[in-house]
């Protein structure tokens, strides 16, 4: 696994405990999550229509978009309900010293 | 005990009860009939990204023939025109004939007409299905000034497509605002600034009384004397249940197949689900018929479970939406039996909510803004109503405050 694949995200203490933020890099959007057991992470748009995700609710272990409620897994993108019907694609976390870092490919 | 389970109906109702039988049951025959020779298919892109071209019709499907083929569930493309419920059989207008075990009836609605006293009716387009949205599509291309008669849901979204592919558009609504019907005026009004500034003429309060066709071109006549001229006519002024099959028979019928909470009519091993029905809420305690896109796949999914024997009350709470423009229109609940109003934000690009209460209790919540800016608040209204939580309305009326604070009180 290279290193400098890992993106530093921001401080642990910025995201709240079943939240989420929104994390723009290159021209890419993200959303990182604090789940009762750790950090996730996922593309930041719904695969349904092009809304960002940072505006969904984020319940136990997944996130439903904002605009018309399709469910996905924070854990494996599984698409839950719909109208979502397409996965959404995951990315490794680390914490390290208090620091999220996500891996993009 | 394998059964032969028939769902009249190939609709978003139908096609999820249908996959939730099989979950619970894998011998029994489950056999979709359908009046269009369409798999079943999602129809609120219909008057949005399907006529914008940014959704093509492979996209609209639910699932493609070899999940449904997989799932052994049968799609027939027929016309039924007659029931016998006492011998629970289906005649086809071919006078084939389908024996069932468990009905489901999952029809949907039908467009209400315009009654013109000419022979215009059939200058008058209507969008519920995708030859429909085809028609509409194809024909508008060529036209430039297009109106549309009635202001709700379905009325606005063609109207924001069709201001999207520059045409000058007018919507003549008879009412005093518009989504009149279930949308509070508060956000009708900003939905409205919005078309308006977006070049769209909106009229309110006014009937047509006449349509007149001169070389080609529509002349509108409204009750007050004034004359719109127009390229197209579209109307999308509401719709009946669809049960014409159903009048002379023993099926209860009012506003809709009358149902309980479990999705069962009043004639035995017959169900109904989705647009088609009237039914029991027992969290609202009344009837309700409902035509969204979350109550027909729910409610089917629900009909699905009580036909394979797991008894399921249907409590969701009612959801829905409506994209115009860059705007995401959510309701939660029922905005129609309150004693005092909330306003949460004042800048649709930060989202607008407005939640009714009820001693305490939101009963209902309707909010608009940019793409899904509402959509978290109004989803964790639905749970907090659904909890019958009382909530402090502080927190409800400061945008600052976030709502799950409520939810995690509990």
């Amino acid at each position: 696994m290279s290193e400098e694949n890992w993106i530093e995200v921001g401080s642990t203490d910025s995201i709240e405990e079943e939240d989420l933020i929104r994390f723009d890099h290159q021209d890419k959007t993200f959303c990182v999550y604090r789940l009762t057991d750790g950090f996730y992470a996922t593309d930041g748009i719904c695969t349904h229509e092009a809304v960002h995700l940072e505006d969904g609710l984020v319940m136990d272990d997944e996130i439903e978009c904002p605009m018309h409620q399709g469910i996905f897994n924070i854990k494996s993108g599984e698409a839950l309900s719909p109208p979502a019907c397409e996965d959404l694609k995951t990315y490794p976390v680390k914490v390290d010293n208090d620091k999220i870092f996500i891996k993009i490919d | 005990m394998k059964k032969n389970i028939i769902i009249l109906g190939g609709g978003q109702a139908g096609i999820y009860a249908a996959r939730e039988i099989r979950q619970n049951d894998s011998e029994s025959n489950i056999k979709i009939l359908g009046e269009e020779n369409l798999l079943p298919y999602e129809r609120p892109p219909l008057s949005k990204d399907f006529l914008l071209d940014k959704k093509n019709e492979d996209d609209l499907y639910f699932h493609s023939i070899e999940v449904i083929k997989n799932e052994n569930i049968d799609f027939e493309n027929v016309l039924i025109n007659k029931v016998d419920f006492e011998h629970k059989k289906l005649f086809s207008k071919n006078e084939d004939v389908y024996t069932y075990d468990s009905l489901l009836i999952s029809t949907g609605s039908d467009n209400k007409r315009l009654s013109l006293d000419n022979n215009l009716s059939d200058d008058v387009y209507y969008l519920r299905n995708l030859e429909e949205a085809k028609i509409i599509k194809e024909k508008v291309s060529d036209k430039n000034k297009i109106t549309i008669i009635g202001g709700g849901f379905i009325g606005l979204e063609i109207a924001s497509s069709l201001s999207q592919l520059q045409k000058k558009v007018t919507v003549i609504e008879i009412g005093n605002q518009l989504m009149g019907r279930i949308i509070p005026k508060q956000i009708a009004d900003l939905v409205q600034n919005t078309h308006i500034e977006q070049g769209n003429e909106i009229i309110l309060n006014k009937q047509i009384d006449k349509i007149i066709k001169k070389n080609g071109i529509y002349e509108i006549l409204l009750n007050d004397n004034s004359i719109i001229e127009t390229d197209f006519v579209i109307a999308g002024i509401g719709s009946t249940p669809s049960v014409k099959l159903f009048e002379n028979t023993n099926l209860k019928l009012d506003n809709g197949i009358l149902t309980n909470q479990f999705c069962e009519t009043s004639i035995k091993d017959v169900y109904a689900a989705g647009d088609v029905c009237n039914f029991y809420h027992p969290f609202y305690e009344r009837n309700m018929r409902l035509e969204s896109y979350q109550h027909a796949q729910n409610h089917g999914i629900c009909a699905g479970k009580n036909i394979a024997g797991v008894k399921t009350e249907y409590t969701s709470i009612p959801w829905m939406w409506s994209d115009q423009f860059n705007l995401n229109l959510q309701l939660t609940g029922i905005c129609d039996d309150y004693d005092e109003i909330i306003a949460r934000g004042n800048d649709i690009n930060n989202g607008v909510i407005y939640f009714f209460l009820k001693n305490k209790i939101i009963k209902g919540a309707c909010g608009l803004g940019i793409a899904g800016k509402v959509g978290r608040d109004i989803r964790i209204t639905s749970k907090l109503t659904e909890k019958n939580t009382i909530v402090d309305k502080q927190i409800l009326s400061d945008q600052n405050q976030k709502l799950n604070k409520l939810i995690q009180k509990q």
